[in-house]
């Protein structure tokens, strides 16, 4: 099992990577590749369903160059397209859906806990972790609970089907409100659940984190060389 | 609308990583403070985060269109735990989002620039300004509706200085046309749903809207007022010179004749502009600039 840390690293580097590149090929290349291994992880579901907001707005950005930018105008019939827009409008697509995939496969595979953990090697300040750490905990708590009051209006006739704009905004907006208010109480409530366990002010993170072993230390050298290389054949080959 | 890993040129993300990074260590520190004088505001601030990132990945009815979208959030969040504190928590809730294909992890910067700080500040500042003339739940839906056009609008001008440099304002026109059709009804969306959970919380829990890290130090807000000062004047400055018909005349001019008359041609320093562009380089020097008087100002002022 690779240690998250080097698995976040390489995606960040691979991303960032991605974002620089001039052509499409290897961009491409690298969603074909994950659209395989989420395959074979048996994810290709959720990762399909996941994928479709980043490529929504790919696919504007490649509509909205190819109609615009360029002076070599490509005539389709009832319209005209340019050339170096749609050129460069694929490149953003292929970046987006490539760093996307990436970004899935990463999540798919590693635990929130352990993304968290990560941060905290990589220099996040301290109150930043606490909040994240409590709002990772808490949404799926408070993500249950509003969908329990949801259902709990519903059977109360809060969202009848023929209800209108006004009536199901404010049918969801007391929904929330209730949910906001609970949190408040709540939070008093996990504060002294803290003290009672001896939280203390100055009692936080501890900064050391265990030291990256070798071995994944020279897989983490080995792909961010990778890296390098594929950005050389980038810029150097195509 | 999250911008996606892929789409920024580096310049850029780095540039919004910068400015965001700014407002977030100002967030944190006022973070700190309150904790400091109240421990019980970590989980506090953590749980309230918790619930408005849920809310705002609910879908909420979209009126003229018919559909649903889920809304931005940022300002509903301001007036409950205060505009800065929300910076940070929106930029936490963007890392989140993230991981399930909304945004992404170069495009940190950005979104937290275009939801986090400009969609949070201006619903925040309206918010204020009509809270004493108003009903309560018409401040809170105006500001739910000014901060989520203002995020769109930004969110657009991002993709346009990034995607289109050498036309920005076409191209911001443009990407701002296209959203327009999803993200106005949904604006208006906005409204109706900050405007209604605010009357609720009001009517039910009066204590949990209150104005809750207003309280600037006398550093930050100098080191702000500075900085918006500063920036507004490279801005003015920039655009006279526009108008003049030169290609932002009006500071080159300014700064060839005052501020460096024996700076060399080919310096570091014109290299540098010319590298990373006019726009960026004179929106970093007002910002740093206005952040370091601010600094200097300060500590000028507690000595005398």
């Amino acid at each position: 099992m690779t240690d998250s840390r080097i698995k976040i690293l390489i995606s960040f580097l691979l991303i960032t990577a991605i974002t620089v590149m001039k052509h499409w090929y290897l961009p491409i290349s690298i969603s074909l590749l994950c659209i395989v291994l989420a395959a074979k992880l048996k994810v290709i579901r959720d990762y399909g369903k996941k994928l479709r907001f980043p490529l929504v707005l790919a696919l504007f950005i490649f509509v909205t160059q190819g109609f615009t930018y360029g002076v070599n105008a490509v005539n389709l019939g009832i319209v005209s397209v340019y050339s170096e827009g749609i050129e460069y409008g694929f490149l953003i697509f292929s970046r987006v859906f490539a760093s996307a995939s990436i970004l899935l496969l990463l999540v798919i595979t590693t635990s929130e806990n352990e993304l968290l953990e990560s941060m905290r090697y990589f220099g996040v300040p301290k109150t930043m972790l606490e909040i994240s750490s409590f709002m990772a905990r808490y949404i799926k708590t408070f993500s249950s609970e509003g969908k329990k009051l949801k259902l709990a209006q519903k059977s109360r006739c809060g969202f009848p089907k023929n209800a209108g704009f006004k009536k199901k905004m404010h049918s969801l907006a007391s929904i929330s409100g209730a949910l906001i208010t609970r949190a408040f109480a709540r939070s008093e409530e996990v504060y002294r659940a803290m003290l009672s366990r001896g939280w203390k002010q100055d009692l936080r993170y501890s900064i050391d984190c265990h030291p990256l072993n070798k071995r994944d230390l020279i897989l983490g050298i080995i792909l961010s060389s990778g890296i390098f290389v594929l950005l050389g054949l980038d810029r150097l080959v195509w | 609308m999250h911008i996606s890993d892929g789409i920024l040129e580096p310049k850029w993300i780095l540039f919004w990583f910068v400015i965001s990074a700014i407002f977030i260590s100002l967030g944190l520190r006022i973070i700190n403070k309150r904790i400091a004088a109240d421990p019980a505001y970590l989980p506090r601030i953590s749980l309230i985060g918790a619930v408005v990132f849920v809310i705002s990945v609910w879908h909420i009815p979209v009126p003229v269109t018919g559909s649903s979208s889920h809304p931005v959030g940022t300002p509903l969040a301001a007036i409950i735990i205060g505009p800065f504190a929300t910076v940070v928590i929106s930029a936490i809730a963007l890392f989140f989002q993230a991981f399930v294909g909304h945004g992404g992890l170069t495009t940190i910067g950005a979104n937290t620039f275009s939801m986090g700080i400009v969609g949070t500040f201006s619903g925040y500042l309206v918010y204020r300004l009509l809270k004493n003339i108003s009903p309560l739940w018409f401040s809170a839906g105006m500001a739910g509706f000014v901060g989520s056009i203002l995020t769109y609008l930004t969110t657009a001008l991002e993709l346009a200085l990034s995607l289109n440099p050498g036309n920005v304002m076409h191209y911001w026109k443009l990407y701002a046309m296209g959203f327009i059709p999803t993200q106005l009804p949904l604006c208006i969306a906005e409204f109706a749903f900050t405007g209604y959970v605010i009357k609720y919380i009001s009517e039910t829990k009066p204590e949990v809207v209150a104005p809750a890290d207003v309280c600037l130090d006398r550093f930050t807000k100098t080191a702000l007022g500075l900085m918006i000062l500063i920036t507004s004047l490279l801005a003015i400055g920039a655009y006279i010179g526009y108008l003049g018909g030169g290609n932002m005349a009006g500071t080159d001019s300014t700064v060839e004749a005052l501020a460096a008359p024996g700076a060399i041609s080919n310096g570091i320093g014109v290299r540098l502009m010319a590298r990373i562009g006019e726009p960026i380089g004179f929106g970093s020097v007002g910002i740093i600039g206005g952040l370091i008087t601010g600094y200097f100002w300060s500590v000028a002022r507690r000595k005398s």
